[in-house]
């Protein structure tokens, strides 16, 4: 990839980049993943793909839209038995493009790439400005040089956010295996671009659509907010009316939007089934098919009676911790819209590989904090270990029934450990940056030895 | 001379007369004998026997439980009654048991001197499938349709049925295999399911467990004789140990049950009061129940071979009979005239010419136009909302 090589030469000369062959990078990059999905949909990896359970869950698996296109072709709601579960806004776009549904996954993955690049570079320069007027107001203690951010390392990192998300195997596994969390992805990204845009507007619908999909991304309201009144410029604090007129402004718009896309689908199949077929499936659990997540296993022992108590538990789990998050996070929301898609991924109902290749995306744009890792070693080999050992155990729980559930269970416990400890870490390196921009690269206690920071 | 000829003629008449005559009497007084004779063929009503024998408990110490079962097995099957006709359910297996110092037998008399068990024993149900849904199952016939035919209770209306229960009971419940209970009121209700599928003609239930009578207390369906070995807030107790086995070998209810059957041939005339007077309380040290009340018939009118016994009525005779018919009259009904001759046919289910020959998929089914209309509106609105309206311009 000549281009590639050229850019690297140009980095180390010192130059900018013009956009367009940025740009030309963007295309090139894209063109790759189409051409590696085109070939897995090609071969017969493609079936076999479909299958798996930590790629499909029964909530986005492309076997049952089939199926629910079917039953609705023969005259009977498609919510009827315990099959189908998208929503009708997935079932009107299907019904036109479900014979080129390779192309559509194929564009969706596209928009999403394209979504991040230009969110991740326009708040890249949001960055740098605000981190040159720090600089000028001198706020900045003496010996942080190096810590601070240049144009020359956040060159490249929309590129690499494209191709972390594009040519992530959790990706390309996704596209393959046509599972509409691609799409869900799309509609974030899509989210995140208006919002780092600053349109509210846009970003309020985009939010009520990807909560309308799938009901958690409810909780990126607050880092939105966060963001779009950082960017206004209005003070976070309960005591300033313009900050609860811009809160009521964008909540109403979210609310609003969320209430007009609902009666939209009323009128597609004139019921409101898919109310309890999509929102009752997600929140009560009631399939208990394995997947990566932690539902399945836990429900599958526990007593009828604990079962409401157990669930309420678990989905509190997921909201849980964007309130005291905002509050630490306040004044960084993008970081706090990462930890917040990441803790969706991890905690939700019926996670996917998909799910997690979204917030993976967005590591590039930490990628200075990597001095401040403190476990990125053991985290990424917990990783991808586990993500090997998945067939491997599926294999012998189901096949070869010399393992259990257990074991199986044992893999997805430790590959969200895995996650949660990625999570964490980077916050923790993003508190420690911070905390030095403030106090002083090295920091040194009354009598002159060096301290340590510990993260409480 | 003409005159004593005469009188001699008149005797001589007269004893022909009355010889005619006693003749015939007797010959009416035999038909008469036969007739009353046929009649005992329909006396009970029933044409086949069966006999559903359970045994509950499991564990070693459970032995006579197993040996009450098999004894009151051995009875029946002597007094007639196939194997393809019992039931047996046995909850564990004594003769082969670890602890039995002679294998492949179980007794039901100290000093061994009866073995029950035996050369030609048929357990139907064994071990773990001795469960309160498959004794259910077996008496309302609801089995799956893979059961063989030897675990199925295939009575019809006129099948007298024995079910001897043991194992260990309390008030109102029985123990099966130490993990669950069946109470009266479930086997009132399969006794009663039962009749209403006309599974029985008459039913004798005997259970021999603590506090039995409690069992037969909730019957409400016709036809059931009852009996218990002991009264509700008595204990059953158990006859004999045996100090070379070293468990109890038999119940004392049972024990003399089967003393009294022995005693019974398939030609005895013994009727259910004699079995109600097995085992006073003097010998049984618990006070022996019964329950009669639902049953039509008067006890002392039927035979222990009406339950225990599977008895042929052959009569052998060498004059012949003369059966009366049936008063009913027979409607003749004009066949020509209300033969049905509309031809029958199915509804169609399935599209099934469409199904087989895989025509292309028509898709049926199209969005509502107000909810096409409605959705591209408010597609149209935001995006010149987001980008202005004087973009409108560029587009006319």
């Amino acid at each position: 990839m000549p281009a590639i090589f050229h850019y690297i030469s140009q980095h180390a000369r010192g130059e900018r980049l013009p956009p367009a062959e940025m740009a030309a990078s963007l295309v090139l990059v894209l063109l790759i993943a189409v051409t590696v999905r085109a070939v897995l949909f090609r071969s017969s990896l493609a079936e076999i793909i479909a299958e798996r359970v930590e790629v499909v869950s029964p909530l986005n698996g492309w076997k049952r839209v089939v199926e629910g296109l079917a039953l609705l072709d023969l005259g009977v709601s498609p919510y009827s038995g315990d099959v189908f579960h998208e929503t009708p806004l997935m079932i009107y776009l299907f019904h036109f493009v479900i014979d080129y549904s390779e192309i559509v996954f194929m564009i969706a993955d596209a928009i999403t790439a394209v979504a991040l690049y230009l969110a991740v570079q326009d708040y890249n320069k949001i960055v740098y400005r605000k981190q040159k007027y720090t600089l000028e107001a001198g706020r900045y203690p003496l010996d942080v040089a190096e810590l601070l951010r240049t144009p020359k390392e956040m060159m490249y990192i929309p590129i690499k956010v494209a191709v972390f998300y594009l040519l992530n195997p959790f990706t390309v596994l996704s596209c393959v295996a046509k599972s509409t969390c691609g799409l869900n992805n799309a509609v974030t990204a899509l989210f995140i671009l208006c919002t780092i845009k600053g349109s509210a507007l846009l970003s309020a619908i985009f939010l009520a659509l990807a909560t309308y999909q799938s009901l958690y991304p409810f909780t990126l309201f607050a880092p939105a907010l966060l963001y779009q009144l950082q960017r206004l410029y209005i003070p976070i604090s309960v005591h300033s009316p313009r900050f609860w007129i811009f809160t009521s402004q964008y909540g109403s718009m979210y609310l609003g939007s969320l209430v007009v896309i609902t009666c939209l689908s009323f009128f597609l199949l004139s019921s409101w089934d898919f109310v309890t077929s999509v929102y009752g499936f997600i929140l009560s659990v009631p399939d208990l098919t394995p997947n990566i997540g932690l539902f399945w296993y836990f429900f599958a022992e526990m007593f009828e009676h604990f079962r409401p108590f157990f669930i309420c538990v678990f989905q509190i789990n997921v909201v849980f911790y964007t309130i005291p998050l905002s509050v630490k996070l306040k004044e960084h929301p993008i970081f706090l819209m990462f930890m917040q898609i990441a803790v969706i991924s991890i905690f939700k109902s019926y996670p996917t590989v998909g799910d997690i290749s979204l917030y993976m995306a967005f590591l590039p744009l930490w990628h200075h904090l990597y001095r401040f890792l403190r476990n990125i070693f053991l985290v990424s080999i917990v990783l991808i270990a586990c993500s090997v050992l998945f067939p491997v155990l599926w294999h012998l729980w189901i096949y070869a029934g010399s393992a259990n559930s257990n074991f199986y269970y044992a893999i997805t416990l430790a590959f969200n450990v895995g996650q949660i400890l990625l999570v964490s870490d980077y916050f923790y390196a993003y508190l420690r940056r911070e905390h030095h921009l403030i106090h002083g690269l090295y920091l040194k206690k009354k009598d002159g030895t060096e301290e340590t920071l510990i993260l409480k | 001379m003409a005159s004593f000829v005469g009188v001699q003629f008149t005797f001589c008449f007269r004893i022909i007369v009355i010889l005619f005559f006693l003749h015939f009497y007797r010959t009416s007084l035999s038909a008469h004998e036969i007739e009353t004779q046929a009649s005992h063929f329909f006396r009970s009503g029933h044409t086949n026997n069966w006999a559903v024998l359970v045994c509950t408990s499991r564990f070693w110490f459970n032995y006579r439980h197993v040996a009450n079962t098999l004894s009151v097995y051995r009875s029946v099957k002597r007094l007639g009654i196939p194997d393809s006709h019992i039931v047996l359910m046995l909850a564990d297996d004594m003769a082969c048991n670890h602890r039995n110092p002679k294998p492949a037998t179980v007794f039901s008399h100290k000093n061994m001197e009866l073995n029950v068990y035996g050369d030609d024993v048929e357990v139907d149900y064994r071990g773990y499938e001795v469960t309160v849904e498959n004794f259910l199952r077996v008496l309302t016939g609801r089995l799956p349709a893979s059961t063989p035919r030897s675990k199925r209770l295939l009575s019809d209306d006129r099948s007298n049925i024995l079910i001897y229960m043991t194992g260990h009971g309390g008030n109102g419940f029985l123990k099966f295999q130490d993990s669950e209970e069946i109470t009266n009121v479930e086997l009132a209700d399969a006794f009663e399911q039962m009749w209403q599928k006309r599974r029985y003609n008459e039913l004798l239930f005997i259970i021999d467990t603590c506090q039995g009578a409690s069992m037969y207390e909730r019957f409400y369906s016709p036809n059931i004789m009852a009996l218990a070995s002991s009264q509700v807030g008595e204990d059953s107790l158990s006859h004999q140990p045996d100090l070379a086995i070293g468990v109890h070998l038999m119940d004392r209810y049972t024990f003399y049950l089967l003393e009294f059957l022995e005693d019974i041939h398939p030609a005895s005339q013994s009727n259910m009061n004699d079995l109600f007077k097995v085992c006073p309380k003097s010998q049984c040290v618990s006070t022996p129940g019964h329950r009669t009340d639902l049953f039509q018939r008067n006890p002392n009118s039927v035979l222990i071979t009406d339950f225990f016994g599977s008895v042929r009525k052959v009569e052998i005779t060498m004059s012949t009979m003369k059966l009366n018919p049936n008063n009913t009259e027979r409607t003749e009904i004009d066949v020509n005239e209300e033969m049905v001759t509309t031809l029958q046919h199915y509804v169609d289910q399935l599209p099934v010419a469409e199904i087989i020959h895989q025509k292309p998929k028509q898709k049926d089914w199209h969005p509502p136009d107000g909810f096409i209309l409605g959705l591209w509106t408010l597609i149209i609105l935001i995006f010149f909302q987001t980008y202005g309206i004087k973009h409108l311009k560029h587009v006319f």
